[in-house]
């Protein structure tokens, strides 16, 4: 549109182009490329060997770490996906059914907390689930428990608990933009025909939203599977995930091809999940 | 939508207002905690103390943190949005297979994992031999932001339509004289509205910042060092006081977005 069409040749189309293509292609392309093919590099005494060897890939395979922390991994995101979907799906219909500026004051108050400090959060929430933290006093005063649980310290649990509170927002909001989607007159014509109101949310309302929970639930494994924050501050010794392992490539363990073919294998199942969720929401009508 | 029974109803602002506690419970619980004194890292609830508050007015650290925090967001946002801009009118230009893949490459970022961002500029910067800096923070939190910011103007100029700027050139306007008085006009509110956003991304991006950063602390990696060191009451301090202006932003931001009347949707 702009730059076109006017039959005028000035250098501000050939910069415009210059600067639209280069730059995506210095700051993302190239540092991409370039993460790809550190992956194929490896490490000898302390040193990078820059010549191409799939050892590094040959090692996630077959040494017996990596295989199963990646599958617990991605178990471990499945669930809190499935279990701020579950929790979401519930808050984005009440938000749905509300009127005029009040559904909106509410829909922002669900996502104010995302701006809020990340670190700051998981934090709070460490000092909330901790043997000493307000969870247990609470659970001790009601005279429900006896001892503090621990239950919920310094493993995999608190870090299913923490992302699953950190990224609820992001699951509540696909969801209303799907159910708000939903045309009025389907559901008048659900409860014109003689359907209750537990038909039509079963019959209608839960299907047409099906694309909206699918979305909620890839960005929550998305978000989850890269997070490495959150399990190595609530984690503790038992809660190692994958995200953990390749941070630690580039810190303590100090093996950057490694550490890149280990992300390099995160990214493959992170496009596969995204691949499944649109596929599966492309072959609804 | 549909009409609720009251059964229906009731458990559904259950669950809501648990979800609720389950957001703000971690916010809320260091805000309080800034108003009373602390010893042996435990908060004394029959001690109101404004000491918190004191300590962090004196904490450089944190201070600093907060003015390199401040310098990224400020660049970040700004860089977003000036090439943002660019790579927006460089793509409603005309259909190509070319547009297509730039605008791919664009969204990357943003799909992506943030460690694998993050990785990849390390890696890059490291093989181009730049030091890690707060420039490198900069580039890191751009290219994760700018994202957005391209994707929200695409929509705006989008809707524009090309009839005002073939109008404009009709008349005699040089391409630069037509993204000055026309185009940047148009994208005026839109342009706040990513601005905005752009900055709160940038304040709290802790994952690409933590990979790219060098001596140069922003806030969230200096908290994320002392919280390994456990925490000091300043930070509960620093969190009302964050929390105050994030609710102060929200407000703008809402006279921002809101539709003027949407009770016109119900």
């Amino acid at each position: 549109m702009l730059f076109v069409g006017s039959g005028r040749k000035g250098p501000g189309p050939f910069v415009l182009a210059c600067l639209s293509y280069g730059l995506p292609l210095i700051f993302i392309i190239a540092p991409l490329a370039s993460f790809l093919t550190y992956s194929f590099f490896h490490m000898e005494n302390g040193q990078i060997v820059r010549g191409f060897s799939l050892a590094n890939y040959q090692r996630f395979f077959t040494d017996a770490i990596f295989i199963p922390v990646l599958w617990r991994t991605c178990v471990l995101c499945f669930s809190v996906a499935a279990l701020a979907t579950l929790i979401g799906f519930p808050v984005a219909f009440l938000l749905s059914t509300l009127k005029g500026r009040m559904r909106y004051y509410l829909l922002l108050m669900v996502l104010v907390p995302l701006l809020m400090s990340y670190i700051i959060k998981i934090y709070s929430i460490r000092s909330i689930l901790g043997g000493n933290g307000f969870l247990n006093r609470f659970l001790l005063w009601t005279g429900l428990i006896e001892k503090p649980l621990t239950l919920f310290v310094f493993n995999l649990n608190a870090v299913l608990l923490t992302l699953t509170v950190l990224l609820i927002p992001f699951a509540i909001l696909p969801i209303f933009l799907s159910l708000e989607r939903i045309p009025r007159t389907l559901i008048d014509a659900s409860s014109d025909l003689g359907a209750s109101g537990l038909q039509t949310f079963v019959r209608i309302v839960l299907p047409l939203s099906l694309p909206g929970v699918i979305t909620a639930a890839t960005f929550v494994f998305v978000l989850a599977i890269g997070d490495f924050l959150t399990p190595q501050m609530v984690g503790g010794q038992s809660g190692f995930t994958f995200g953990r392992i390749v941070y630690s490539q580039f810190g303590t363990a100090f093996n950057w091809p490694f550490g890149a073919a280990l992300s390099a294998i995160l990214a493959v199942v992170v496009i596969a999940v995204i691949a499944a969720g649109g596929r599966f929401n492309r072959q609804r009508p | 939508m549909m009409r609720l029974s009251w059964a229906a109803t009731v458990i559904l602002v259950a669950i809501t207002g648990l979800v609720f506690v389950l957001l703000y419970g971690p916010l809320f619980i260091p805000i309080a905690s800034s108003f009373f004194a602390a010893s042996h890292g435990d908060v004394q609830w029959d001690a109101p103390s404004l000491e918190a508050y004191r300590g962090l007015a004196a904490n450089r650290s944190i201070l600093d943190a907060v003015t390199n925090t401040l310098i990224v967001g400020f660049s970040a946002t700004l860089l977003s949005l000036v090439t943002g801009t660019a790579l927006a009118i460089h793509y409603c230009g005309g259909k190509s297979a070319a547009r297509e893949a730039m605008q791919f490459a664009v969204f990357l970022p943003f799909l992506m994992p943030p460690i694998i961002t993050g990785l990849s500029l390390l890696i890059f910067f490291r093989e181009t031999g730049i030091p890690r800096s707060l420039a490198t923070v900069i580039i890191g939190h751009t290219v994760f932001i700018q994202a957005l910011a391209y994707r929200t103007i695409v929509v705006r100029l989008q809707t524009l339509g090309p009839s005002m700027v073939e109008a404009s050139t009709d008349l005699g306007a040089s391409a630069w004289q037509t993204l000055i008085h026309i185009i940047l006009p148009n994208l005026q509110s839109t342009l706040i509205g990513a601005g905005i956003l752009s900055f709160a991304l940038s304040f709290d991006e802790t994952l690409i910042t933590l990979l790219v950063t060098g001596t140069a602390n922003t806030l969230p990696i200096r908290l994320w060092a002392m919280m390994r060191l456990g925490f000091a009451p300043d930070i509960n301090a620093l969190v009302a006081v964050i929390l105050g202006l994030t609710i102060l932003l929200c407000i703008v931001a809402v006279r921002q977005f809101l539709p003027a009347n949407p009770e016109h949707q119900d």
